[in-house]
C-alpha cells in the first residue's frame, strides 16, 4: 500500500466512524461499542498471551476492577465526567496489578494461568461478600455520568448513544495506539524475548521479572479502561459481568480465534464474536456449545487464527501479483 | 292488608338485604376476569411447534435465560406463556385500534448475563419492534429491562422477579408492572402463618443464600416474626454461598440449635440439595420455603421426606383447587394436551398441571392482554392508566389488583402444607384425587389475607 | 458424648468427607498435570459427565453399584478419546494451545449434556443399603458419607499400589521424569500417557458418581466443585498427589469449621489460605520450582 491509498483509507475510516451512529441507528452503534470494548480487553490480554507468553485465566479481575472502580467513583463523587471515571477505573486496576505482580511474575506457564483463575475467583467472592460496597449480585447501577463541558465552548451529553459511541470508540482507539507503540519500542522486543527465550534475555542483561511486571501492569490498566467503558455503557456493574468465569474465558477465545501472534488478531476476533453472538443467538440456544466447537476447530486447524488466515491470503495474493508482474515483464 | 309501617319495615329489610348482597358482590367484584364460560379448542397447542400468528400482531418478548444454569426457568416461562398466547389467539385475538390482533411471543435469551440482557432487550425493542417486554428472572437483570422500558417507553410486565427494590426509589419505572408477589410479602406471610394461624412451633432457624435476595427475604421473615409472632425465637441464622456443594456443616449447626422450623428462600438447585442432605442426615424438620415444589426432585426424596414442607405460594385459592366446572375444563384441556401432545422437554410430570406457581406465568399474560383489550390500544400511556388500580380474576378464581402508586400486585398469599398423595384430595378434588402420586404435594391450604401482608411501599411513591 | 462435642466431631467428619471427594477429583487432575504437563480444564466437565452417566445407568439398570462400576469407565473412554484425537494433535503448538483446547472441550461438555439430558436437575439416590444413619459412639452420622470416605481411601490405596508397587507404575513415573529416555528403552510412551489420562478421568468419574447422591445431577455440578479442585492443585503444588491430599483435607476442614465458627467469612477463608501459601511459595506447598 502506498502512502496515498493509506491516507485515503484513514480518511474513509474517519468518515464512516463519524456518520455511523446516524447511519446504523442506536442498536448497531451499541453493538459496535461493546465489540470495541471486547477488542481492547482482548488486546490487553494478548499483550500477556501473545507477546509475552503468559496466559491468564483470570484477566477478568482487571476488567471487573476497572468497571467497579468507575462505577463506584461515579456513585460516590458527584459530577464526575466520562474521562475521570475512566481514569478512576484504570487506576484501580493498576493498583490491584501492582499488589498482585510480585507474586505472579515469579511463575509462568500453567501456574501463571491457574493462579489467575484463583485470584479472579477470589475477587468474585470478595465482591459478593462486600455487598454494601459492590451491591452483590444486583451490582451498582443507575449512576449518572455528567456532561463533558468546556465552559463557553461546548457541552456533551454522554447519555446520548451517539456521543457515547464517539467517546468510547475514541478512548479504545487511543488506548490501542498506546499499546501498539509499546510493542514497536525496543521494550516490545524484550517482551517477545521473554516469550521465546528467557535464558537469552537474562544473559543479555534484561531482568525478566521486571519486564513481565511492566507488561502486566500495562495489560491490567488497559483491561481496566475496557471495564470502565463497559460499566458506563451498560450503566451497571454486577459481579457476574465483572468477575465471572466467562469474562475471563471469552477474551481468551477472542485472542485464539483472532490470532495471538498478531496485534490486530484480537480485534478481528472481537468483530467475529460480535457478529457470531448477534446472529447465532437469534437462531439457537446452544451458544456455548458453538463457542466451544469453534475454539476447538481453530486450535486444531488454524492455530494462528483469523490473522493467520488473512496473512496467508494476502501472501498468496501478493505472490500471485508479483508472479504476474514478473511474467508480464518477461513477455515485454 | 299491610300497614304502611310494615311496608317500611319490609322495604328496610329488603334494602339491607340488597345492600348486603351488593356489598358481598363488590367484595369479589373485579374490573375484568378470565372468561371460563367459552374455552377454545386447544388441541393444536404444541410448545415445541408454536403456531406463528399471521397478520399484524401484538409482540411480546419473553426475556429469560434459555441457556446456562437458568435455562430451566426459561423453559417453564415459555411453555406457560405460549399456552396463554395460544388460548387468546384461538379466541380471535384482541381488539386493538379497531383491529383484531393476535399475540406473538418472541424468545429473548439473556443467558443470565447483564450485558446480554441489555443487548437482547434493545434488539427486541429496536429490531423486533415488540410491544410488551415480559420477564425476567433475577432482580438485577429485571432492573435492566425495566430501565430500558423507561427509556424506550415500552410496557414491561414483571411476573417473575420478586425483589421489592425493583419498584422503589430511583428503580421505579412507571412502565413496569409487577404481577408477581414480592420478597417482603413472602417473608411476612411465612411469619403470619406460623404466628397467627398455626401457633405451634416457636424455634426458627433461617438458612438462606448469601446474596441480596436471600438476605432481604430473611429480613422480611424476621420483620414478620416481630409483627405477628413476638413469642417466636430465632435460634440461628446462616447465609450460605449460592451453588453450595456441602450443606452438612450448616445442617449440623441447625441440628444442635434445637430449631423446630427451617426458613429458607433458596431456589433450585440449592433448595433441593439442602432438603436432600438434611433428610440424609436424619433432620426431619419442616422447611418453610418458596421454591421447593418440583415434583421430580421431591419424588426422588420419597413421599415421607417431603411431608411437612410449607410452601408460601402466590397461586393458591384455598381448598379445593377446582371450584367450578369452567376451571375443571380449563385444567383438563391442559392436562390432556400434556398427556398426549407434549414432547421433550415438556412431557415430564413437572408440567402436568396448570395451577400452582408456574401457571402464574400464563395468568400474567391473560391479565396483560385483558388490560390491552380494555385500553383498546397499544399506546403505553393508555395501558398504564387502565392497569393502575385495576383488578383481575385469573382462571383459577384468584383475584389480584395492581396498586396504582408503585405498580405492585396486591393479592392474598397461601401457606400450603405438603402431604402424602392420599391426603391431597382436600386440595385436588377431581379424579385421580391427588396432585402427584409419587411425591408429597399440597394438602391443607391456609389463606394469608392481602391486607396483612401488603407489599412494601416506598413512602416517596405511596404517600 | 455430649452434644457439643458430637457437633464438633461431626463437623470434622463432614470436612473430611468433602475433602476426600475433592481429593478424588483433584488427584486425577494433578496426576494428568504432573505426568503429562497438561492442565485438563475439561476435568470437571468429565466429573459432571460421569454423574450424568451414573444417572443414566441407574435409569437403565436400577442399581447404583452398576453405575459406580460402569460410569467412571465410560467417562475414562471419553477422556482417552479426547487425548488421542484432540490433545495429541495440538501438542505441537505447545502447552498453551493444549490448555485452551481443554477449555473448549469443557464448554462443549457443559452445553452438550443439556442437549442430551435437558437443563433440569436429575435425581440420583444413594443405594438402599447406604441410606440412613450409622451410630458412632453415640453420634449419628449418615452412612453414605462414611461410604464416601472409605471409597476415596480405597481409590487412594489402589493408586498408591499402582504407582509405587507395580512395573507399570514404575514406567509411568519414569516416563514423567524423562519421557525420551523411557521411549528409547523401547516402551511405548504415548500408550503410557493414554493410560495416565484414562486413569485420571476415571478418578474424576468415581468422584462424580460418588457425589451425585448428595447433590443433584445438573449442569451446574462442574462449577460447584471445579473451582475448589483447581485451588487444591494450585495450593498443593502441580503434580503432587500428597499435596493434593493434604490441601483437600485442609479445604474440607476449613470449610466445615469455618461455617461453624466464622460463618460470615467461611467462603473467603480458603482464599486467604491460598493467598498466604502463594505469597510464600508461588509454586504451591509441594510444587517443584519451574
Amino acid at each position: 500500500m502506498d502512502k496515498k491509498t493509506r491516507w485515503m483509507f484513514w480518511i474513509a475510516g474517519i468518515i464512516i466512524f463519524a456518520i455511523f451512529p446516524k447511519l446504523a441507528g442506536i442498536y448497531y452503534s451499541n453493538i459496535v461499542v461493546s465489540m470495541s470494548v471486547w477488542a481492547l480487553f482482548a488486546v490487553s490480554l494478548n499483550m500477556l498471551l501473545g507477546f509475552t507468553g503468559l496466559l491468564s485465566f483470570g484477566h477478568a479481575m482487571y476488567f471487573g476492577t476497572g468497571a467497579y472502580g468507575a462505577a463506584l467513583a461515579l456513585t460516590h463523587v458527584n459530577g464526575l465526567s466520562f474521562f475521570s471515571a475512566m481514569a478512576a477505573g484504570c487506576l484501580c486496576s493498576v493498583v490491584l496489578s501492582l499488589i498482585v505482580a510480585p507474586v505472579v511474575v515469579r511463575v509462568s506457564g500453567t501456574a501463571f494461568a491457574m493462579i489467575h483463575l484463583a485470584f479472579a475467583q477470589c475477587m468474585f467472592v470478595l465482591a459478593l461478600k462486600f455487598r454494601n460496597i459492590t451491591g452483590g449480585e444486583d451490582g451498582i447501577g443507575g449512576f449518572s455520568v455528567s456532561h463533558i463541558r468546556i465552559p463557553g465552548l461546548f457541552s456533551l451529553d454522554v447519555t446520548d448513544p451517539a456521543v457515547f459511541f464517539y467517546l468510547s470508540i475514541g478512548t479504545v482507539i487511543l488506548n490501542l495506539l498506546v499499546l501498539w507503540f509499546v510493542i514497536q519500542t525496543p521494550f516490545g522486543q524484550v517482551m517477545a524475548g521473554t516469550r521465546d527465550n528467557v535464558k537469552r534475555i537474562e544473559y543479555l542483561g534484561f531482568r525478566v521479572s521486571h519486564t513481565k511486571a511492566v507488561v502486566y501492569v500495562l495489560a491490567a490498566g488497559s483491561a481496566g479502561v475496557a471495564g470502565a467503558v463497559s460499566a458506563m455503557h451498560q450503566n451497571l456493574v454486577a459481579v457476574n459481568d465483572a468477575y465471572g468465569m466467562m469474562v475471563s474465558v471469552l477474551p481468551i477465545m477472542i485472542v485464539m480465534v483472532g490470532g495471538a501472534r498478531s496485534f490486530f488478531g484480537p480485534i478481528y476476533g472481537a468483530v467475529f464474536f460480535g457478529f457470531l453472538e448477534e446472529y447465532v443467538t437469534a437462531y439457537t440456544d446452544k451458544f456455548e456449545l458453538i463457542l466451544g466447537l469453534i475454539l476447538i476447530i481453530f486450535i486444531m486447524y488454524w492455530p494462528l487464527g483469523l490473522a493467520g488466515i488473512f496473512l496467508k491470503l494476502k501472501f498468496k495474493w501478493l505472490t500471485r501479483k508479483q508472479f504476474l508482474k514478473r511474467s508480464g515483464g518477461g513477455a515485454g | 292488608m299491610i300497614k304502611p309501617k310494615r311496608y317500611l319495615a319490609i322495604a328496610f329489610c329488603l334494602s339491607v338485604l340488597c345492600f348486603g348482597i351488593v356489598q358481598d358482590a363488590s367484595a369479589i367484584d373485579v374490573n375484568a376476569s378470565y372468561d371460563l364460560s367459552t374455552l377454545p379448542d386447544m388441541s393444536d397447542f404444541d410448545p415445541n411447534l408454536p403456531l406463528k400468528p399471521d397478520g399484524d400482531t401484538i409482540k411480546i418478548a419473553i426475556i429469560s435465560s434459555f441457556t446456562g444454569p437458568g435455562a430451566v426457568t426459561g423453559e417453564a416461562f415459555y411453555l406457560y406463556t405460549s399456552w396463554a398466547a395460544h388460548d387468546i389467539n384461538k379466541r380471535g385475538g384482541i381488539l386493538v385500534d379497531g383491529k383484531k390482533k393476535k399475540i406473538e411471543l418472541i424468545k429473548a435469551d439473556n443467558q443470565s448475563r447483564p450485558d446480554v440482557t441489555k443487548k437482547i432487550t434493545e434488539r427486541m425493542i429496536l429490531k423486533e419492534k415488540v410491544d410488551i417486554l415480559w420477564g425476567t428472572q433475577m432482580s438485577h437483570l429485571t432492573q435492566i429491562v425495566s430501565q430500558l422500558a423507561t427509556r424506550y417507553k415500552k410496557i414491561h410486565v414483571n411476573a417473575t422477579s420478586v425483589s421489592d427494590s425493583l419498584m422503589e426509589g430511583k428503580n421505579y419505572s412507571k412502565y413496569s408492572f409487577m404481577t408477581s408477589y414480592s420478597t417482603q410479602q413472602i417473608g411476612r406471610a411465612a411469619a403470619y402463618y406460623y404466628g397467627q394461624i398455626r401457633k405451634k412451633e416457636t424455634k426458627f432457624y433461617i438458612l438462606c443464600q448469601d446474596y441480596v435476595f436471600g438476605r432481604s427475604i430473611a429480613d422480611a421473615f424476621k420483620e414478620g416474626l416481630k409483627e405477628y409472632y413476638p413469642e417466636a425465637e430465632l435460634v440461628g441464622e446462616d447465609y450460605h454461598q449460592v451453588f453450595l456443594t456441602d450443606f452438612a456443616p450448616y445442617l449440623t449447626k441447625v441440628k444442635a440449635s434445637g430449631a423446630e422450623v427451617i426458613f429458607t428462600g433458596d431456589w433450585m438447585p440449592d433448595a433441593f440439595n439442602l432438603l436432600k442432605q438434611s433428610r440424609q442426615m436424619g433432620i426431619m424438620l419442616p422447611f418453610a420455603n418458596i421454591f421447593i415444589n418440583d415434583p421430580i426432585s421431591l419424588e426422588e426424596l420419597g413421599i415421607e421426606n417431603g411431608e411437612g414442607l410449607v410452601l408460601i405460594s402466590p397461586a393458591g385459592t384455598g381448598n379445593p383447587i377446582f371450584k367450578n366446572q369452567g376451571f375443571i375444563n380449563y385444567y383438563k384441556a391442559w392436562n390432556n394436551q400434556w398427556k398426549t401432545k407434549f414432547t421433550p422437554p415438556y412431557n415430564t410430570i413437572r408440567y402436568s398441571h396448570i395451577f400452582g406457581n408456574p401457571a402464574m406465568y400464563a395468568y400474567s399474560i391473560y391479565w396483560t392482554a385483558s388490560v390491552i383489550e380494555r385500553a383498546k390500544t397499544l399506546d403505553p400511556e393508555k395501558i398504564i392508566s387502565v392497569w393502575e388500580g385495576d383488578s383481575y380474576q385469573y382462571p383459577n378464581g384468584k383475584t389480584v389488583s395492581m396498586r396504582a402508586c408503585d405498580h405492585k400486585a396486591v393479592t392474598d398469599l397461601h401457606a400450603i402444607e405438603f402431604v402424602k398423595p392420599e391426603d391431597q384430595k382436600q386440595c385436588f378434588n377431581i379424579p385421580p384425587y391427588y396432585i402427584y402420586n409419587t411425591s408429597a404435594a399440597g394438602g391443607p391450604v391456609f389463606e394469608i389475607p392481602s391486607e396483612k401482608i401488603l407489599p412494601k411501599a416506598d413512602p416517596q411513591l405511596c404517600k | 458424648m455430649d452434644p457439643t462435642t458430637a457437633m464438633y466431631i461431626a463437623q470434622g467428619m463432614h470436612g473430611i468427607a468433602y475433602g476426600m471427594v475433592l481429593f478424588l477429583l483433584a488427584s486425577g487432575l494433578t496426576l494428568i498435570l504432573g505426568m503429562m504437563g497438561i492442565l485438563n480444564l475439561a476435568h470437571t466437565g468429565f466429573f459432571m459427565l460421569a454423574a450424568y452417566f451414573g444417572y443414566q445407568m441407574v435409569q437403565w439398570t436400577g442399581s447404583y453399584w452398576a453405575a459406580l462400576a460402569a460410569a467412571p469407565l465410560v467417562t475414562a473412554v471419553f477422556g482417552i478419546l479426547m487425548e488421542r484425537f484432540l490433545l495429541k494433535k495440538v501438542h505441537v503448538y505447545g502447552p498453551m494451545a493444549e490448555l485452551i483446547l481443554t477449555m473448549g472441550v469443557s464448554l462443549v461438555i457443559l452445553d452438550g449434556v443439556k442437549v442430551i439430558w435437558g437443563s433440569q436437575s436429575l435425581p440420583l439416590s444413594p443405594p438402599e443399603s447406604l441410606q440412613g444413619l450409622v451410630n458412632i459412639f453415640g453420634m449419628q452420622y449418615p452412612a453414605y458419607r462414611l461410604f464416601i470416605i472409605f471409597l476415596s481411601l480405597l481409590v487412594l490405596f489402589i493408586m498408591g499400589v499402582l504407582l509405587y508397587k507395580t512395573r507399570m507404575g514404575m514406567i509411568i513415573r519414569a516416563a514423567v521424569s524423562d519421557a525420551q529416555m523411557v521411549d528409547a528403552l523401547g516402551i511405548n510412551v504415548p500408550v503410557v500417557f493414554m493410560l495416565v489420562f484414562g486413569i485420571g478421568t476415571w478418578m474424576a468419574g468415581v468422584a462424580g458418581v460418588a457425589i451425585a447422591p448428595i447433590l443433584t445431577v445438573s449442569p451446574g455440578l462442574a462449577s460447584q466443585m471445579g473451582m475448589d479442585a483447581f485451588i487444591v492443585i494450585i495450593v498443593g503444588g502441580f503434580g503432587s498427589l500428597g499435596g493434593a491430599f493434604l490441601v483437600s483435607l485442609i479445604c474440607g476442614l476449613l470449610s466445615s469449621y469455618g461455617i461453624q465458627f466464622l460463618p460470615q467469612y467461611s467462603a473467603v477463608l480458603i482464599f486467604i489460605f491460598m493467598a498466604v501459601v502463594l505469597a510464600v511459595k508461588p509454586e504451591g506447598l509441594f510444587g517443584e520450582k519451574t
